[in-house]
Protein backbone atom coordinates (compact mmCIF):
# COMPACT_ATOMS: atom_id res chain seq x y z
CA UNK A 1 0.00 0.00 0.00
CA UNK A 2 1.28 3.45 -0.87
CA UNK A 3 2.14 5.86 1.89
CA UNK A 4 -0.28 8.73 1.40
CA UNK A 5 -0.65 12.02 3.14
CA UNK A 6 -4.18 12.59 1.97
CA UNK A 7 -7.14 10.31 1.28
CA UNK A 8 -8.01 12.35 -1.82
CA UNK A 9 -5.00 10.86 -3.57
CA UNK A 10 -5.88 7.30 -2.69
CA UNK A 11 -6.49 4.67 -5.30
CA UNK A 12 -8.44 2.30 -3.08
CA UNK A 13 -10.68 2.58 -0.05
CA UNK A 14 -8.04 0.88 2.08
CA UNK A 15 -5.44 3.42 1.01
CA UNK A 16 -7.80 6.28 1.68
CA UNK A 17 -8.45 5.06 5.20
CA UNK A 18 -4.74 4.58 5.76
CA UNK A 19 -3.84 8.08 4.61
CA UNK A 20 -2.56 10.43 7.28
CA UNK A 21 -5.69 12.57 7.35
CA UNK A 22 -7.55 9.46 8.52
CA UNK A 23 -5.16 8.54 11.27
CA UNK A 24 -6.60 7.60 14.59
CA UNK A 25 -9.78 6.13 13.22
CA UNK A 26 -10.45 2.73 14.59
CA UNK A 27 -14.12 2.11 13.96
CA UNK A 28 -16.29 2.63 10.92
CA UNK A 29 -18.48 5.14 12.74
CA UNK A 30 -15.44 7.33 13.37
CA UNK A 31 -14.34 6.94 9.78
CA UNK A 32 -17.70 8.18 8.54
CA UNK A 33 -17.68 11.14 10.89
CA UNK A 34 -14.26 12.19 9.69
CA UNK A 35 -15.16 11.57 6.06
CA UNK A 36 -18.10 13.90 6.49
CA UNK A 37 -15.89 16.54 8.02
CA UNK A 38 -13.73 16.42 4.96
CA UNK A 39 -16.65 16.24 2.65
CA UNK A 40 -17.95 19.76 3.04
CA UNK A 41 -20.43 18.71 0.39
CA UNK A 42 -23.90 18.37 1.80
CA UNK A 43 -26.27 18.79 -1.10
CA UNK A 44 -30.00 18.71 -0.63
CA UNK A 45 -32.21 16.09 -2.21
CA UNK A 46 -35.42 17.00 -3.88
CA UNK A 47 -38.70 15.65 -5.08
CA UNK A 48 -41.32 17.51 -7.01
CA UNK A 49 -44.61 16.92 -8.74
CA UNK A 50 -43.30 14.78 -11.58
CA UNK A 51 -46.73 14.43 -13.25
CA UNK A 52 -46.90 18.18 -13.58
CA UNK A 53 -43.44 18.25 -15.13
CA UNK A 54 -44.41 15.53 -17.57
CA UNK A 55 -47.44 17.54 -18.62
CA UNK A 56 -45.30 20.37 -20.01
CA UNK A 57 -45.82 20.82 -23.72
CA UNK A 58 -43.06 22.78 -25.44
CA UNK A 59 -44.79 22.86 -28.85
CA UNK A 60 -45.57 26.57 -28.52
CA UNK A 61 -41.83 27.30 -28.35
CA UNK A 62 -40.72 24.30 -30.38
CA UNK A 63 -38.38 26.08 -32.77
CA UNK A 64 -36.44 27.90 -30.06
CA UNK A 65 -36.47 24.79 -27.90
CA UNK A 66 -35.01 22.52 -30.58
CA UNK A 67 -32.30 25.04 -31.41
CA UNK A 68 -31.30 25.36 -27.77
CA UNK A 69 -31.27 21.61 -27.15
CA UNK A 70 -29.25 21.01 -30.33
CA UNK A 71 -26.75 23.61 -29.16
CA UNK A 72 -26.47 21.98 -25.74
CA UNK A 73 -26.14 18.53 -27.29
CA UNK A 74 -23.29 19.72 -29.52
CA UNK A 75 -21.54 20.46 -26.22
CA UNK A 76 -19.48 23.50 -27.25
CA UNK A 77 -17.71 23.52 -23.88
CA UNK A 78 -16.59 19.91 -23.97
CA UNK A 79 -12.86 19.99 -23.45
CA UNK A 80 -12.96 23.53 -22.15
CA UNK A 81 -12.76 22.55 -18.52
CA UNK A 82 -9.25 21.23 -18.69
CA UNK A 83 -6.21 22.66 -17.05
CA UNK A 84 -3.76 23.93 -19.64
CA UNK A 85 -0.72 26.20 -19.58
CA UNK A 86 -3.00 29.05 -18.45
CA UNK A 87 -3.45 27.30 -15.13
CA UNK A 88 -0.81 29.14 -13.11
CA UNK A 89 0.75 27.72 -10.02
CA UNK A 90 -0.79 29.00 -6.81
CA UNK A 91 1.14 29.34 -3.62
CA UNK A 92 -1.63 28.24 -1.27
CA UNK A 93 0.76 27.94 1.65
CA UNK A 94 1.59 31.62 1.64
CA UNK A 95 -1.82 32.98 0.74
CA UNK A 96 -3.03 35.47 3.30
CA UNK A 97 -5.07 33.32 5.76
CA UNK A 98 -8.24 35.41 5.70
CA UNK A 99 -8.25 35.47 1.90
CA UNK A 100 -7.53 31.77 1.76
CA UNK A 101 -10.44 31.01 4.10
CA UNK A 102 -12.87 33.16 2.14
CA UNK A 103 -11.69 31.90 -1.21
CA UNK A 104 -12.01 28.28 -0.13
CA UNK A 105 -15.47 29.07 1.21
CA UNK A 106 -16.30 30.57 -2.18
CA UNK A 107 -15.09 27.44 -3.98
CA UNK A 108 -16.89 25.10 -1.62
CA UNK A 109 -20.22 26.91 -1.87
CA UNK A 110 -19.85 27.05 -5.65
CA UNK A 111 -19.10 23.34 -5.74
CA UNK A 112 -22.03 22.54 -3.46
CA UNK A 113 -24.41 24.60 -5.60
CA UNK A 114 -23.25 22.91 -8.80
CA UNK A 115 -23.55 19.58 -7.06
CA UNK A 116 -27.04 20.31 -5.73
CA UNK A 117 -28.12 21.38 -9.21
CA UNK A 118 -26.74 18.15 -10.58
CA UNK A 119 -28.65 16.08 -8.01
CA UNK A 120 -31.89 17.94 -8.72
CA UNK A 121 -31.60 17.72 -12.50
CA UNK A 122 -30.63 14.06 -12.40
CA UNK A 123 -33.63 13.25 -10.21
CA UNK A 124 -35.93 15.01 -12.65
CA UNK A 125 -34.32 13.26 -15.57
CA UNK A 126 -34.72 9.90 -13.89
CA UNK A 127 -38.32 10.27 -12.83
CA UNK A 128 -39.70 12.16 -15.80
CA UNK A 129 -41.33 10.56 -18.83
CA UNK A 130 -41.59 13.59 -21.10
CA UNK A 131 -38.85 13.20 -23.70
CA UNK A 132 -38.18 16.95 -24.08
CA UNK A 133 -37.89 17.51 -20.37
CA UNK A 134 -35.80 14.41 -19.72
CA UNK A 135 -33.32 15.41 -22.44
CA UNK A 136 -32.96 18.91 -21.06
CA UNK A 137 -32.35 17.76 -17.50
CA UNK A 138 -29.83 15.16 -18.60
CA UNK A 139 -27.82 17.83 -20.44
CA UNK A 140 -27.94 20.22 -17.53
CA UNK A 141 -26.89 17.51 -15.05
CA UNK A 142 -23.88 16.85 -17.30
CA UNK A 143 -22.79 20.50 -17.20
CA UNK A 144 -23.26 20.89 -13.46
CA UNK A 145 -21.27 17.71 -12.72
CA UNK A 146 -18.52 18.98 -14.99
CA UNK A 147 -18.37 22.33 -13.23
CA UNK A 148 -18.35 20.60 -9.84
CA UNK A 149 -15.45 18.42 -11.02
CA UNK A 150 -13.50 21.46 -12.12
CA UNK A 151 -13.95 23.28 -8.81
CA UNK A 152 -13.14 20.08 -6.98
CA UNK A 153 -9.82 20.02 -8.72
CA UNK A 154 -9.03 23.56 -7.63
CA UNK A 155 -9.92 22.54 -4.08
CA UNK A 156 -7.65 19.53 -4.22
CA UNK A 157 -4.75 21.79 -5.05
CA UNK A 158 -5.56 23.69 -1.90
CA UNK A 159 -5.43 20.44 0.04
CA UNK A 160 -9.18 20.18 0.53
CA UNK A 161 -10.60 16.72 -0.04
CA UNK A 162 -14.12 16.59 -1.30
CA UNK A 163 -15.50 13.28 -0.28
CA UNK A 164 -18.79 12.02 -1.64
CA UNK A 165 -19.50 9.61 1.17
CA UNK A 166 -22.65 11.43 2.20
CA UNK A 167 -24.90 8.88 0.54
CA UNK A 168 -24.45 6.54 3.47
CA UNK A 169 -25.65 9.29 5.80
CA UNK A 170 -29.36 9.65 6.33
CA UNK A 171 -30.68 12.21 3.90
CA UNK A 172 -34.08 13.72 3.78
CA UNK A 173 -35.88 14.55 0.57
CA UNK A 174 -37.37 17.98 0.47
CA UNK A 175 -40.03 19.26 -1.89
CA UNK A 176 -40.10 21.90 -4.59
CA UNK A 177 -43.22 22.86 -6.47
CA UNK A 178 -42.42 22.73 -10.22
CA UNK A 179 -43.10 26.43 -10.69
CA UNK A 180 -40.73 27.27 -7.86
CA UNK A 181 -38.10 25.14 -9.54
CA UNK A 182 -38.53 27.29 -12.64
CA UNK A 183 -38.33 30.61 -10.82
CA UNK A 184 -35.48 29.61 -8.52
CA UNK A 185 -33.34 27.77 -11.02
CA UNK A 186 -33.96 30.33 -13.76
CA UNK A 187 -32.79 33.07 -11.44
CA UNK A 188 -29.88 31.13 -9.98
CA UNK A 189 -28.60 30.31 -13.48
CA UNK A 190 -29.00 33.86 -14.77
CA UNK A 191 -27.58 35.56 -11.71
CA UNK A 192 -24.75 33.00 -11.81
CA UNK A 193 -24.04 34.12 -15.36
CA UNK A 194 -24.10 37.79 -14.36
CA UNK A 195 -21.80 37.17 -11.40
CA UNK A 196 -19.20 35.18 -13.31
CA UNK A 197 -19.15 37.44 -16.35
CA UNK A 198 -18.84 40.58 -14.22
CA UNK A 199 -15.79 39.17 -12.46
CA UNK A 200 -14.37 37.90 -15.74
CA UNK A 201 -14.70 41.29 -17.48
CA UNK A 202 -13.33 43.10 -14.45
CA UNK A 203 -10.26 40.85 -14.39
CA UNK A 204 -9.78 41.23 -18.11
CA UNK A 205 -9.25 44.93 -17.46
CA UNK A 206 -7.36 44.41 -14.19
CA UNK A 207 -5.35 41.20 -14.60
CA UNK A 208 -3.14 42.07 -11.63
CA UNK A 209 -6.08 41.16 -9.37
CA UNK A 210 -6.47 37.67 -10.80
CA UNK A 211 -5.10 35.78 -7.82
CA UNK A 212 -6.21 32.37 -9.04
CA UNK A 213 -6.35 30.89 -12.55
CA UNK A 214 -9.90 29.54 -12.14
CA UNK A 215 -11.25 33.00 -13.01
CA UNK A 216 -9.89 32.59 -16.55
CA UNK A 217 -12.46 29.83 -17.08
CA UNK A 218 -15.43 31.90 -15.97
CA UNK A 219 -16.53 33.01 -19.44
CA UNK A 220 -17.30 29.59 -20.91
CA UNK A 221 -18.53 28.43 -17.56
CA UNK A 222 -21.09 31.16 -17.33
CA UNK A 223 -22.20 30.54 -20.90
CA UNK A 224 -23.41 27.15 -19.69
CA UNK A 225 -25.32 28.89 -16.91
CA UNK A 226 -26.78 31.23 -19.48
CA UNK A 227 -28.12 28.39 -21.67
CA UNK A 228 -29.65 26.64 -18.68
CA UNK A 229 -31.45 29.86 -17.84
CA UNK A 230 -32.66 30.06 -21.44
CA UNK A 231 -34.21 26.61 -21.14
CA UNK A 232 -36.14 27.63 -18.02
CA UNK A 233 -37.26 30.84 -19.70
CA UNK A 234 -38.74 28.76 -22.52
CA UNK A 235 -40.37 26.38 -20.06
CA UNK A 236 -42.06 29.31 -18.32
CA UNK A 237 -43.16 30.64 -21.68
CA UNK A 238 -45.16 27.44 -22.36
CA UNK A 239 -47.67 28.40 -19.68
CA UNK A 240 -48.45 32.15 -19.57
CA UNK A 241 -50.11 31.81 -16.15
CA UNK A 242 -46.71 31.11 -14.63
CA UNK A 243 -45.57 34.66 -15.21
CA UNK A 244 -48.78 36.61 -15.70
CA UNK A 245 -51.20 35.66 -12.92
CA UNK A 246 -51.47 38.03 -9.96
CA UNK A 247 -50.26 35.47 -7.40
CA UNK A 248 -47.39 34.30 -9.53
CA UNK A 249 -46.20 37.86 -10.05
CA UNK A 250 -46.00 38.16 -6.28
CA UNK A 251 -43.98 34.95 -6.17
CA UNK A 252 -41.64 36.21 -8.88
CA UNK A 253 -41.08 39.37 -6.91
CA UNK A 254 -40.43 37.30 -3.82
CA UNK A 255 -37.83 35.15 -5.59
CA UNK A 256 -36.12 38.20 -7.08
CA UNK A 257 -35.96 39.91 -3.69
CA UNK A 258 -34.77 36.78 -1.88
CA UNK A 259 -32.08 35.92 -4.41
CA UNK A 260 -30.75 39.47 -4.75
CA UNK A 261 -30.69 40.21 -1.05
CA UNK A 262 -29.09 36.87 -0.17
CA UNK A 263 -26.37 37.55 -2.68
CA UNK A 264 -25.78 41.00 -1.20
CA UNK A 265 -25.52 39.73 2.37
CA UNK A 266 -23.38 36.79 1.40
CA UNK A 267 -20.90 38.79 -0.65
CA UNK A 268 -20.45 41.28 2.16
CA UNK A 269 -19.30 38.39 4.31
CA UNK A 270 -16.25 37.98 2.09
CA UNK A 271 -14.41 41.31 2.37
CA UNK A 272 -10.90 39.88 1.85
CA UNK A 273 -11.98 37.95 -1.24
CA UNK A 274 -13.47 41.04 -2.86
CA UNK A 275 -10.55 43.24 -1.83
CA UNK A 276 -8.14 40.78 -3.48
CA UNK A 277 -10.20 40.91 -6.66
CA UNK A 278 -10.18 44.70 -6.45
CA UNK A 279 -13.98 44.69 -6.42
CA UNK A 280 -16.20 46.88 -4.25
CA UNK A 281 -19.04 44.56 -3.14
CA UNK A 282 -21.60 47.40 -3.44
CA UNK A 283 -20.55 48.17 -6.99
CA UNK A 284 -20.47 44.46 -7.79
CA UNK A 285 -23.97 43.86 -6.40
CA UNK A 286 -25.42 46.75 -8.38
CA UNK A 287 -23.69 45.59 -11.55
CA UNK A 288 -24.95 42.01 -11.15
CA UNK A 289 -28.51 43.13 -10.30
CA UNK A 290 -28.57 45.43 -13.34
CA UNK A 291 -27.47 42.66 -15.69
CA UNK A 292 -29.78 40.06 -14.16
CA UNK A 293 -32.76 42.43 -14.29
CA UNK A 294 -32.07 43.27 -17.92
CA UNK A 295 -31.88 39.58 -18.84
CA UNK A 296 -34.89 38.56 -16.78
CA UNK A 297 -37.10 40.95 -18.73
CA UNK A 298 -37.13 38.20 -21.34
CA UNK A 299 -39.70 36.34 -19.28
CA UNK A 300 -40.59 38.15 -16.03
CA UNK A 301 -43.11 40.99 -16.37
CA UNK A 302 -41.47 42.92 -13.53
CA UNK A 303 -38.04 43.87 -12.27
CA UNK A 304 -37.00 45.20 -8.88
CA UNK A 305 -36.46 48.94 -8.57
CA UNK A 306 -32.81 48.68 -7.61
CA UNK A 307 -32.27 52.42 -8.06
CA UNK A 308 -34.88 53.28 -5.46
CA UNK A 309 -33.06 54.74 -2.39
CA UNK A 310 -35.04 52.32 -0.20
CA UNK A 311 -33.33 49.40 -1.95
CA UNK A 312 -29.76 50.22 -0.92
CA UNK A 313 -30.88 51.24 2.58
CA UNK A 314 -32.86 48.03 3.02
CA UNK A 315 -29.95 45.86 1.90
CA UNK A 316 -27.65 47.54 4.38
CA UNK A 317 -30.16 47.00 7.20
CA UNK A 318 -30.51 43.36 6.24
CA UNK A 319 -26.76 42.96 6.11
CA UNK A 320 -26.29 44.47 9.59
CA UNK A 321 -29.13 42.39 11.06
CA UNK A 322 -27.55 39.31 9.57
CA UNK A 323 -24.11 40.08 10.98
CA UNK A 324 -25.69 40.62 14.42
CA UNK A 325 -27.59 37.38 14.06
CA UNK A 326 -24.37 35.47 13.36
CA UNK A 327 -22.77 37.11 16.38
CA UNK A 328 -25.76 36.33 18.61
CA UNK A 329 -25.74 32.71 17.45
CA UNK A 330 -22.07 32.42 18.28
CA UNK A 331 -22.48 33.96 21.73
CA UNK A 332 -25.73 32.14 22.47
CA UNK A 333 -27.57 35.35 23.33
CA UNK A 334 -31.22 34.45 22.70
CA UNK A 335 -32.65 37.97 23.03
CA UNK A 336 -30.12 39.45 20.70
CA UNK A 337 -30.81 36.63 18.31
CA UNK A 338 -34.58 37.22 18.30
CA UNK A 339 -34.02 40.94 17.89
CA UNK A 340 -31.71 40.42 14.94
CA UNK A 341 -34.18 38.02 13.33
CA UNK A 342 -36.99 40.52 13.70
CA UNK A 343 -34.83 43.25 12.16
CA UNK A 344 -33.88 40.98 9.27
CA UNK A 345 -37.53 40.14 8.65
CA UNK A 346 -38.53 43.81 8.76
CA UNK A 347 -35.72 44.72 6.37
CA UNK A 348 -36.82 41.99 3.98
CA UNK A 349 -40.44 43.13 4.06
CA UNK A 350 -39.18 46.67 3.44
CA UNK A 351 -37.34 45.48 0.34
CA UNK A 352 -40.25 43.39 -0.86
CA UNK A 353 -42.71 46.26 -0.64
CA UNK A 354 -40.70 48.64 -2.86
CA UNK A 355 -42.96 49.02 -5.92
CA UNK A 356 -41.65 46.89 -8.80
CA UNK A 357 -40.97 48.18 -12.30
CA UNK A 358 -43.49 46.69 -14.70
CA UNK A 359 -42.86 46.11 -18.36
CA UNK A 360 -44.03 44.10 -21.33
CA UNK A 361 -42.43 40.77 -22.05
CA UNK A 362 -41.17 40.35 -25.64
CA UNK A 363 -42.84 37.80 -27.90
CA UNK A 364 -39.58 36.08 -28.67
CA UNK A 365 -37.82 34.86 -25.54
CA UNK A 366 -34.39 33.73 -26.69
CA UNK A 367 -31.29 35.75 -25.79
CA UNK A 368 -27.58 35.25 -26.36
CA UNK A 369 -24.90 36.09 -23.77
CA UNK A 370 -24.05 39.72 -24.48
CA UNK A 371 -22.03 41.01 -21.54
CA UNK B 1 -48.25 5.43 5.93
CA UNK B 2 -49.38 6.56 9.34
CA UNK B 3 -50.68 9.99 10.17
CA UNK B 4 -47.96 10.51 12.76
CA UNK B 5 -45.72 7.47 12.51
CA UNK B 6 -42.91 6.64 10.16
CA UNK B 7 -42.75 3.37 8.25
CA UNK B 8 -39.55 1.72 7.15
CA UNK B 9 -38.62 -0.39 4.16
CA UNK B 10 -35.50 -1.48 2.36
CA UNK B 11 -34.78 -1.35 -1.35
CA UNK B 12 -31.90 -2.61 -3.46
CA UNK B 13 -30.14 0.26 -5.16
CA UNK B 14 -27.30 1.12 -7.46
CA UNK B 15 -24.95 3.76 -6.13
CA UNK B 16 -22.76 5.62 -8.59
CA UNK B 17 -20.09 7.94 -7.29
CA UNK B 18 -17.87 9.73 -9.78
CA UNK B 19 -14.84 11.54 -8.48
CA UNK B 20 -13.42 12.60 -11.82
CA UNK B 21 -12.19 15.80 -13.31
CA UNK B 22 -14.93 15.55 -15.95
CA UNK B 23 -17.71 14.82 -13.57
CA UNK B 24 -18.21 15.04 -9.84
CA UNK B 25 -21.48 13.39 -8.97
CA UNK B 26 -23.12 10.85 -6.68
CA UNK B 27 -26.45 9.23 -7.41
CA UNK B 28 -28.65 6.51 -6.01
CA UNK B 29 -31.01 4.56 -8.24
CA UNK B 30 -33.58 2.22 -6.73
CA UNK B 31 -33.68 -1.11 -8.50
CA UNK B 32 -37.13 -2.16 -7.36
CA UNK B 33 -38.94 0.94 -8.58
CA UNK B 34 -39.30 2.44 -5.09
CA UNK B 35 -40.54 6.02 -5.26
CA UNK B 36 -39.40 8.71 -2.84
CA UNK B 37 -41.94 11.19 -1.55
CA UNK B 38 -41.48 14.53 0.23
CA UNK B 39 -40.08 14.13 3.73
CA UNK B 40 -38.87 10.56 3.23
CA UNK B 41 -35.37 9.75 4.39
CA UNK B 42 -32.97 7.50 2.56
CA UNK B 43 -29.84 5.95 3.90
CA UNK B 44 -27.60 3.69 1.88
CA UNK B 45 -26.43 0.86 4.10
CA UNK B 46 -22.82 -0.11 4.63
CA UNK B 47 -19.57 1.80 4.76
CA UNK B 48 -19.23 5.10 2.85
CA UNK B 49 -18.88 4.62 -0.88
CA UNK B 50 -15.44 6.08 -1.44
CA UNK B 51 -14.42 6.84 -4.99
CA UNK B 52 -10.73 7.65 -5.22
CA UNK B 53 -9.85 10.60 -7.37
CA UNK B 54 -10.15 9.89 -11.08
CA UNK B 55 -12.50 6.97 -10.68
CA UNK B 56 -16.16 6.09 -10.91
CA UNK B 57 -17.44 3.56 -8.40
CA UNK B 58 -20.66 1.66 -8.99
CA UNK B 59 -21.95 -0.60 -6.26
CA UNK B 60 -25.17 -2.42 -5.56
CA UNK B 61 -26.27 -1.70 -2.03
CA UNK B 62 -29.35 -1.84 0.12
CA UNK B 63 -31.02 1.44 1.03
CA UNK B 64 -33.21 1.93 4.05
CA UNK B 65 -36.14 4.18 3.30
CA UNK B 66 -37.88 5.84 6.19
CA UNK B 67 -41.29 6.97 5.02
CA UNK B 68 -42.47 10.31 6.33
CA UNK B 69 -45.73 10.38 8.25
CA UNK B 70 -48.69 12.00 6.52
CA UNK B 71 -48.25 15.12 8.63
CA UNK B 72 -44.55 15.37 7.90
CA UNK B 73 -45.14 14.89 4.20
CA UNK B 74 -47.65 17.74 4.19
CA UNK B 75 -45.27 19.92 6.16
CA UNK B 76 -42.40 19.22 3.75
CA UNK B 77 -44.66 20.02 0.80
CA UNK B 78 -45.56 23.34 2.37
CA UNK B 79 -42.11 24.41 3.48
CA UNK B 80 -39.59 22.63 1.25
CA UNK B 81 -39.76 25.36 -1.36
CA UNK B 82 -37.95 27.76 0.91
CA UNK B 83 -34.76 25.78 0.70
CA UNK B 84 -34.29 26.87 -2.88
CA UNK B 85 -31.40 29.18 -2.05
CA UNK B 86 -29.18 26.12 -1.90
CA UNK B 87 -29.06 26.19 -5.68
CA UNK B 88 -27.39 29.56 -5.78
CA UNK B 89 -23.64 29.63 -5.86
CA UNK B 90 -23.66 32.27 -3.10
CA UNK B 91 -25.91 30.22 -0.83
CA UNK B 92 -25.18 30.32 2.85
CA UNK B 93 -22.68 28.13 4.56
CA UNK B 94 -22.16 28.13 8.28
CA UNK B 95 -18.46 28.82 8.39
CA UNK B 96 -18.03 32.47 7.58
CA UNK B 97 -19.34 35.46 9.43
CA UNK B 98 -18.25 39.07 9.61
Amino acid sequence: MKDLTHSADAATVEEALAASNHQGIVDSEGATALAMQNTLLTPRFYTTDFDELDAIDVSSVREDWDTLIAQMKSDPNKGHFKKNEDWDHIDWENMEPRLKAEFIDFLVSSCTAEFSGCVLYKEMKRRGNNEDIVTLFQLMARDEARHAGFINDALREAGIAVNLGFLTQKKKYTYFRPKFIYYATYLSEKIGYARYITIYRHLEKNPEHRFHPIFKWFKEWCNDEFSHGEAFALLMKTDPKLTQSFTNKLWIKFFLTAVYSTMYVRDHQRPAFHAALGVDPDWYAHEVFTKTSEISKQVFPLTLDIDNPRWERGLKKLQRANADLAEAKASGNVFKRLGAMARAATAFVGLYTIPAVKHDVPVSTRLEPAY
Amino acid sequence: MGLLTRDFETAPCLVEVSHCFDSLHAHVKFLNGAVINPGDEVQVQGPPVMAPYGEVVREERIARISRASKIEQLWTRMTGDFEFMELCEFSFSEEVSV
